[in-house]
């Protein structure tokens, strides 16, 4: 706060002067700002589609405005069976994927950051980036390899020892443990970056007053680390709850199989199979829309919470 | 200095970048422009039928002033799509010895500029959906997909080739003579006129076999099944003779092979439950989805038993339709039985399956065609294809060039363009038999033809077609590399063997079938395939639920408006006339 005082008086200019000063800086900034401006939002034009009665050789201005001023296609989607259960498995994916999810790099950062053998350290941290590395096609592929009923390499142990084949990817419950797990797996060791560098930020002082004091490892962790990297924390859950409505689309494409298409359908997928490969654009995007109000909703309200609870929130 | 050098090189960068997009935005409003006229004219065309006569008028008026001994005044230019097929060591497709051939002719006999726009192959309806919502499309565009053309039609995206077609008959006889009145105006509809699309025509309405392996029935002394139930057992004993039929590979044995696509891979299980007496106007109505016709839930309970017995695929439902699992499978030679395009394991040539197969099993080793699955009147009944349902050829609003395009398919129609494109050079890509058939002969470089007889060239023609059905039928089994003609032979005879051919039923557009088919399609995959890996006890309800929500979906009142369009049109007959 108070370096900030300090350069208050310098940048007490007339604008103008102020530009002219730094306009290096910018123009570098311009570029990215623009990038914003053309691909994220220019395009938000289009969300009238979502109101409107789509035709490929109109305007958007000049669509015609669809039944129940406008609301036709919300109205549609939401009598929409398929609709309700791909916003059904959306929900609870992404909430087992933050239960199970979130703390899994947590608990592996603290579990790294106790390692004393800097080199088992470095080697385990690398080995544990790479699945992010790896798209979700080939996931899939690995996946089959491991897991089929037949022919995977897992359930061939498990039957040559005389079990029952576990239908890791042809069962509906089973295939929602196995798309967590890989969710997990891909994702805690790139996920724990962020906690080892804040980590890395906690004040060594504070470690050796707790050890003097006769603190042992558990209880450091417990009363320094983890409050240490708390704000970390709280800013990463804003912005995941934020996306619990969200999801990507490449994860539930690649692992969904026909056969447990009643849980692995999820928006983004069900809006590819309607909206590009079944030509409704309106309505598709009508969801969409839905889709990224619900989403403002959660973040702002995480938002609100984390700063009640006394956290800084995400701004 | 450095930096100052830096910072006018970003700037500099910006005001490009800027520029760029000033651009990219011009055009699409000119584009945006264009478009919109060109929907205000078929909006009009759509509503009033005068309004369509008039620019029809107004096209082939033009027409005929402007051409001259079938040539223009001044040379046109026109595009046109063609199939990217990614082929391994194919030609461009956009540019070979065939595309040559096309734009030396187009050009010497109508003056028109050929140019070939490449769109692959397997993703073609999302390619073309693109193309035509950036208003890029080729002037000639086509598509297996009718009910792609339906929708931009709706939107005002395509032509009314209705009048163009109509004002334009003595100067396309090549088109009329090949073609024919069935499929130029197989899409024509009945109330209003409008003509879409023009339906390209099969020379070949062969569709679908059902395979065994030859030598594992001689390996154990059996008969090919003629039933069923010989079918069956033939099942179980290839799979009770696993260990002397693959040896170490026993466990990897699949008596009978089908994907998700069930109604597609047991289709001649499921039309052999049809009723024989069927009506033309039940096989209509109910004919939206074969799920819907009555007996096919109890083909479906013959697939279930054979999956709950272990004779099927068991891993099946994991994999993509477009996977490569299956076909592996069958060249490795482990695949007993199964039903698909009448030709299958003998495409390809030396990358085909019959040809893996001799290689890695033995020459021995075949994939054979027979008839097994007989309806209650004892037919081997089987649904052909009918002449049209093939390629669709539609001209996109933002065609200017429509009679040069029609002119296109004409002269793609000429029994002398056809037949070349199709057997290319003797020497280079064909030879002649002694009997006078045709065969074709690997070819290298840019006389590669990326398909089969060029058949993304010859868009108005689908399969081997020399204009002369005796020659024809000769060369057809000389036409698979690497593969003996006598199974062929057999394969087309079955193909054809008590084929029920379609039926052309024209009753205008069912406005509830539009942009139902993918999603439809999809859940019947999904149900098929979870009624085939139910528990035998359970199939009833998995069908009845699954049905219910089919119809709930969008299937019940594709049924209804069906019936409804079929009685407007035929009124009380049970027939089509």
């Amino acid at each position: 706060m108070k370096s900030k005082k300090v350069t208050v008086p310098q940048r007490k200019q007339k604008p103008g002067a102020y530009i002219k000063r730094y306009w290096q800086l910018y123009a570098l900034l311009a570029l990215p700002m623009l990038y914003l401006l053309i691909f994220k939002y220019i395009p938000m034009v289009y969300i009238q589609i979502a109101f409107k009665k789509y035709s490929i050789v109109q305007s958007v201005w000049e669509m015609p405005l669809a039944a129940n001023h406008g609301f036709e296609y919300f109205i549609k989607a939401f009598s929409n069976k398929d609709f309700i259960l791909a916003l059904r498995n959306t929900i609870m994916l992404n909430l087992l994927d933050l239960v199970v999810g979130f703390p899994a790099p947590i608990i592996f950062a603290l579990i790294l950051n106790e390692l004393c053998f800097k080199k088992f350290k470095r080697v385990v941290q690398t080995i544990a980036y790479m699945p992010h590395f790896l798209s979700w096609i080939i996931i899939y592929g690995l996946a089959l390899q491991l897991f089929a009923p037949t022919n995977g390499l897992i359930n061939m142990w498990i039957t040559s020892m005389g079990f029952e084949p576990i239908p890791f990817l042809n069962e509906s419950k089973h295939w929602v443990g196995t798309y967590v797990g890989l969710g997990v797996w891909q994702n805690f060791g790139w996920g724990s970056i962020v906690y080892l560098a804040s980590i890395a930020g906690i004040s060594p002082e504070l470690y050796e007053a707790a050890s003097v004091d006769g603190a042992g490892r558990f209880k450091k962790m417990w009363h320094i680390t983890l409050p240490g990297i708390k704000p970390t924390i709280v800013t990463l859950l804003v912005m995941n709850l934020g996306g619990i409505l969200g999801s990507g689309f490449d994860r539930p494409f690649a692992l969904q199989n026909t056969i447990v298409r009643d849980v692995a359908e999820v928006i983004s997928t069900y809006v590819y199979k309607v909206g590009i490969r079944g030509l409704q654009f309106s309505l598709t995007t009508a969801i969409g829309l839905f889709q990224s109000i619900v989403c403002v909703f959660f973040l702002l309200l995480s938002n609100w919470l984390a700063r009640r609870l006394g956290e800084r929130g995400i701004w | 200095m450095k930096k100052k050098f830096l910072s006018v090189l970003m700037a500099a960068c910006m005001v490009c970048s800027l520029a760029a997009c000033g651009n990219d935005s011009g055009q699409q409003s000119s584009a945006g422009n264009t478009g919109s006229e060109g929907s205000s004219s078929s909006v009009v065309e759509n509503s009033e039928a005068s309004g369509a006569e008039n620019s029809g008028a107004e096209a082939g008026g033009e027409a005929s002033g402007e051409l001259v001994d079938g040539r223009f005044a001044e040379t046109r230019h026109i595009s046109v799509e063609v199939y990217d097929r990614g082929n391994d060591g194919g030609s461009d497709p956009t540019n070979n010895k065939y595309t040559e051939y096309i734009k030396k002719g187009m050009l010497e006999d109508h003056n028109v500029e050929v140019e070939f726009v490449k769109v692959p192959r397997w993703t073609e309806v999302e390619q073309i959906n693109n193309l035509l919502a950036a208003g890029d499309a080729p002037d000639i565009c086509l598509t297996y997909d009718y009910a792609t053309i339906q929708i931009y039609a709706d939107m005002g995206g395509v032509i009314d080739l209705a009048p163009l077609v109509d004002a334009n008959v003595d100067i396309t006889p090549n088109l009329w003579n090949w073609l024919e009145d069935a499929n130029i105006n197989y899409d024509r509809n009945p109330k209003t006129g409008t003509l879409w699309a023009i339906e390209g025509k099969r020379a070949d309405i062969k569709r679908i076999n059902t395979f065994v392996r030859r030598d594992w029935l001689e390996a154990l002394n059996m008969e090919a099944p003629t039933t069923a139930q010989e079918f069956e057992d033939m099942l179980v004993a290839f799979k009770e003779n696993a260990s002397t039929l693959l040896g170490a590979d026993a466990d990897k044995m699949v008596p009978f092979s089908i994907t998700t696509d069930v109604t597609w891979r047991a289709a001649n299980i499921i039309d052999s439950y049809r009723d024989p007496a069927i009506t033309d106007k039940e096989q209509y109505v109910n004919g939206y989805h074969v799920i819907a016709r009555d007996g096919t839930k109890e083909a479906i309970r013959l697939v279930n038993k054979w999956y709950n017995m272990g004779l099927i695929w068991k891993d099946f439902a994991l994999y993509d339709t477009s996977g490569t699992e299956e076909t592996d499978m069958m060249k490795s030679g482990y695949v007993g039985a199964f039903i698909h395009n009448w030709d299958l394991p003998y495409r390809d040539g030396e990358d085909g399956i019959q040809a893996n197969l001799q290689r890695l099993v033995g020459e021995n080793a075949a994939y054979v065609a027979i008839d097994c699955f007989p309806d209650t009147a004892g037919k081997y009944s089987k649904s052909s294809y009918s002449t049209a349902g093939d390629r669709k050829l539609f001209f996109p609003t933002t065609n200017d060039e429509p009679l040069a395009s029609l002119l296109y398919l004409d002269w793609i129609s000429d029994p002398e363009h056809i037949k070349y494109l199709q057997i290319g050079d003797e020497g280079v890509t064909h030879e002649v038999f002694e009997d006078g058939a045709i065969g074709i002969i690997p070819a290298t470089g840019d006389a590669i033809m990326n398909s089969g007889q060029n058949i993304d060239y010859t868009i108005t023609c689908n399969g081997l077609n020399m204009f002369d059905d005796e020659l024809t039928a000769k060369s057809a089994a000389h036409n698979y590399a690497a593969v003996a003609p006598e199974l062929i032979i057999t394969a087309s005879e079955m193909a054809m063997h008590d084929a029920l051919i379609p039926k052309a039923v024209q009753v205008g557009e069912i406005s509830s079938e539009s942009g139902m088919g993918s999603i439809l399609g999809d859940k019947v995959k999904v149900m098929l395939s979870n009624c085939v890996m139910a528990p035998e006890a359970d199939f009833d309800k998995t069908w009845d639920d699954a049905y219910t929500d089919w119809l709930n979906s969008g299937a019940q009142a594709i049924i209804d408006e069906r019936l409804q369009k079929w009685e407007e049109t035929y009124g009380d007959a049970e027939m089509l006339p």
